[in-house]
């Protein structure tokens, strides 16, 4: 009891303290305030710079080990490097005479994000429509959990899936030779990209804002026209934006590509033929990797496939920025 | 008419896009359920007598009488089948008896150098002794009924011969006994076909019950138990009461999967009795019974995942996601409080919010390909793929998620909380670590949590920094190591660890031994995700919680 009175009472002196002080500094203090609060300013930059660092690491370190690979053959190889990469479609990095010809591995990635795209834009527009527009708020308190499960799952914990349950059942059910293809990869893709699609997309509807529905109700539209006629057109920078954040979440996609996509490296033929095996960027830094010495051909190869796909996203990137950019300035217009 | 079309219009627009989110929590399911329902297998599962030994030898768990109690049981069930499974083997596999048929005749004549036997008589009673030899493998070798039992009368007729009494020689006449006991009742023209039958049912009995007795200890862990789990010992008795052959009916015609009972490729041999006899004690055999078995989220592997548990693959993962923490917390929450509170609208914020949106947008791989050619390759301290590299990767892969979701979170503290502070006469920084901060620390925890559990779950950027499939537990050293050099305790940051994400890459697709026991490969993923998706649970409840405050207040 004593003890607490006694803290109590030294607790009050503290206080005391703190009103007797004079309300004005004096110049040192003053001065050191200030100097205080501008080095804190400066470390609470410099820490918030590290992501620009990071990037900037990035890009500096996928460059370095990737320049290599086309100057080591001197100025005229330069040329015939980058022609190599870009239009033969034999990747044979342990031939005799190796060959880097790295337009089998992008058509590879384009064409498992393509047939993610198909399936995932309708679906997740369609349940970005369903959530912002039709469901009702109880109703979206349970979709959206859902929807984030869907995320949290790993990429190699979908790998998993796709190896061993979806590839036994493609190949019992569908009769394909390999169950591990072009079709299983995206279809596992397709619900990865989902999430991404839905959320953004649903992000811009909702932000249509309430007014101009009202106007289209009150002009006597249903709610399917409303949606078609008035909320996509005016939301549709933010939803092209989900289709390519979903886009890019399916082309920097490596593990399920790399356990479910049968790592052969070619270009599809016929085109349509979705059970043929594939092989893309990410699944080849990936594999090959691991059993590349440091500073071989291969290596700087392998780099060069990185900054292909560092490039391509930064890219799409940019541009998605620039459509979410366009819907805020939009939306502030209105 | 019109409005008719229009309202089916609206009617199949509202369906369709309740149909795609349908289809969405279909997927989830379709998922789920089979990672799940395959992965709860590795945990709680139906144990026979076999795991209780597996579980004795290996980390002495359960009580030694009532498995000595256990053991002695299934061992008096299981003799009958051994004892019936060797002497029709003698039977049908003759070369062991031919080369044992010769021994005897080479111990006989040592018998009879030892008995110092008259040189006459020696030669005379080798002579005959020479012929039931004979007698003896030609019956052995012979694949025609009549002959072999022509041949084994003669050899049987030599039994009261004087010459063999009490010698080794003895033993030909029980040989010759057993063998005529078993071509009497086997189609002995058929012994190549019952070679190969015999020798899938010896396996299949090795499958089940373990080595079978006499014979040496597997070096391989997974060999020298029978069937551990119930569903495998199910797997092993089809096989031993079953043969799948592919026959094609005719030239050019499909082969077609014929199912054989054994007991019919059996039938009339003294064999027959065996498989009914393994029906009737299952039971007893390997007794079965229910078995949690929660130490497999503790236990380290046996035989590459054959056995055990995933232990040290949890706990490669908490090592790899705490240390990238502890590094991306500090700088995303500083970070964000900074672009929140401090930043104006320059062209470096603009720069720096455009790097974060990029870094969010890099590929997982090309954090790998950096992890690699940055930490390991350039810092020289690090040197090799460890667990600093790999969580360091992993720190600068989720600061951009800490990022965004600390800045939502201190952006929805309200502005009245920040002007109270203020009007009581706290400084900036002071409003923002003793009033902002903690009201925003359930949405920055929401945000950790997240990124947690997508740290947890990332392969790619690991892959070349620090991770490995089948390596040592991180050695942390001991007390008396860390007094004696304090830099030991960080020893373990340099050392590669295992991990849940790529150990499940790896027992799907490059481990071979344990594609022989699926449900140690599901349970791998299985961790896997309950780990992520409970941690993202947790944080989904948080932020409900959070959010029925709000509108509380």
């Amino acid at each position: 009891m004593t003890e607490v009175s006694v803290q109590g009472e030294k607790r009050n002196r503290n206080a005391a303290a703190e009103f007797t002080r004079p309300l004005l500094l004096s110049p040192s203090e003053d001065l050191a305030g200030y100097v205080m609060g501008h080095l804190g300013l400066t470390i609470l930059f410099l820490i918030t710079t590290t992501s620009v660092a990071a990037v900037f690491l990035i890009f500096y370190f996928v460059i370095r080990e990737s320049l290599p690979f086309f100057t080591t053959g001197g100025g005229a190889a330069i040329l015939a490097r980058v022609r190599e990469f870009f239009t033969d479609p034999g990747w044979y990095p342990s031939a005799t005479e190796p060959r880097y010809g790295a337009l089998a591995l992008i058509v590879g990635s384009l064409y498992v994000t393509a047939g993610a795209l198909v399936v995932a834009v309708p679906v997740g527009l369609l349940a970005g429509v369903f959530l912002s527009d039709i469901a009702p708020f109880n109703l979206r308190q349970i979709c959206k959990p859902v929807i984030e499960i869907l995320a949290a799952i790993p990429s190699v914990a979908y790998g998993f899936f796709a190896v061993m349950v979806l590839a036994p059942w493609l190949q019992t059910h569908l009769g394909f030779s390999s169950g591990t293809n072009a079709l299983n990869a995206s279809l596992i893709l397709a619900v990865m990209a989902l999430p991404t699609i839905i959320s953004v997309s649903e992000d811009a509807m909702t932000a249509v804002g309430r007014e101009i529905r009202e106007a289209s109700y009150g002009l006597g539209a249903t709610r399917a026209e409303t949606i078609i006629n008035v909320v996509i057109p005016a939301g549709h920078s933010g939803i092209l934006a989900a289709v390519i954040l979903g886009m890019m979440r399916a082309i920097g996609e490596t593990m399920v590509v790399w356990m479910a996509s049968g790592n052969a490296s070619r270009i599809p033929s016929p085109w349509w033929d979705l059970s043929q095996s594939i092989r893309t960027m990410t699944a080849t830094i990936a594999g090959d990797m691991g059993e590349t010495p440091k500073d071989s051909e291969h290596y700087y190869a392998l780099f060069t496939v990185g900054l292909t796909l560092l490039l391509f996203t930064f890219s799409l990137n940019l541009l998605s920025e620039y459509l979410l950019g366009k819907a805020r300035a939009g939306r502030g217009r209105r | 008419m019109k409005t008719l079309l229009r309202q089916i219009q609206d009617k199949g627009f509202t369906t369709a896009s309740a149909g795609a989110v349908l289809l969405i929590a279909a997927a989830l399911l379709v998922v789920l359920i089979p990672m799940f329902g395959r992965g709860i297998t590795a945990v709680i599962f139906t144990e026979t007598v076999e795991f209780r030994r597996l579980q004795k030898d290996l980390h002495g768990r359960g009580d030694n009488e009532h498995l000595a109690r256990a053991l002695a049981d299934a061992a008096a069930v299981r003799e009958p089948i051994y004892t019936m499974l060797r002497e029709f083997s003698e039977g049908i596999d003759t070369e062991p008896l031919v080369k044992q048929a010769r021994d005897v005749y080479q111990k006989y004549g040592e018998y009879l150098n030892y008995h110092n036997t008259p040189k006459e008589q020696y030669s005379d009673y080798r002579k005959q002794a020479k012929d039931v030899r004979d007698g003896l493998v030609d019956a052995l070798e012979s694949d025609d009924r009549q002959t072999v039992l022509d041949d084994l009368d003669a050899v049987l007729k030599e039994k009261d011969n004087p010459a063999f009494a009490d010698s080794p020689a003895m033993e030909f006449f029980a040989m010759a006994q057993r063998y005529k006991k078993i071509a009497e009742t086997v189609d002995l023209s058929h012994r190549a076909e019952y070679l190969t039958n015999l020798q899938e049912v010896t396996a299949a009995i090795r499958q089940l019950l373990g080595p079978l007795p006499g014979e040496p200890t597997p070096p391989l862990w997974m060999d020298q138990y029978g069937a551990t789990r119930l569903d495998m010992a199910l797997k092993a008795r089809a096989a031993l009461l079953y043969d799948e052959q592919w026959i094609s009916d005719g030239p050019g015609k499909p082969m077609v999967k014929h199912i054989i009972a054994r007991k019919e490729q059996f039938a009339g041999t003294p064999l027959e009795p065996l498989f009914d006899r393994v029906e009737a004690d299952w039971d007893k055999l390997l007794q079965p019974r229910l078995r949690i078995y929660w130490q497999y989220f503790f236990d380290d592997w046996v035989n590459s995942h054959y056995f055990g548990g995933v232990g040290p693959e949890i706990l490669g993962t908490l090592l790899l996601t705490l240390m990238s923490m502890c590094v991306a917390i500090p700088l995303g929450v500083i970070s964000a409080a900074y672009l929140v509170e401090y930043a104006g609208d320059t062209v470096w914020i603009k720069i720096i919010r455009m790097c974060i949106n990029t870094l969010a947008g890099v590929p997982s791989i090309v954090y790998g390909l950096f992890g690699l050619a940055f930490f390991v390759v350039t810092i020289g301290a690090i040197g090799k793929p460890c667990i600093l590299a790999a969580s360091l990767t992993l720190s600068i892969l989720v600061l951009p998620v800490i990022i965004r979701a600390s800045e939502e979170a201190i952006r929805a503290v309200p502005q009245t909380y920040r002007e109270a502070s203020l009007a009581l006469g706290a400084g900036k920084f002071r409003t923002l670590v003793l009033v902002t901060l903690p009201a925003a620390g359930p949405g920055i925890l929401t945000g950790i949590i997240l990124s947690l559990s997508r740290a947890a779950g990332e392969t790619a950027p690991i892959l070349f920094t620090g991770v490995v499939a089948m390596g040592p537990i991180p050695n942390f050293g001991s007390p008396s190591q860390w007094l004696e050099n304090p830099g030991s305790l960080f020893g373990w940051l340099f050392q590669p660890t295992r991990a849940l994400s790529y150990g499940s890459y790896d027992i799907a697709v490059g481990d071979r031994i344990s594609m022989l026991a699926p449900h140690q490969q599901f349970g791998m993923a299985m961790t896997l995700i309950l780990l992520t998706v409970a941690l993202n649970v947790a944080a989904i409840l948080i932020r409900s919680r959070l959010s029925r405050k709000l509108r509380g207040c």
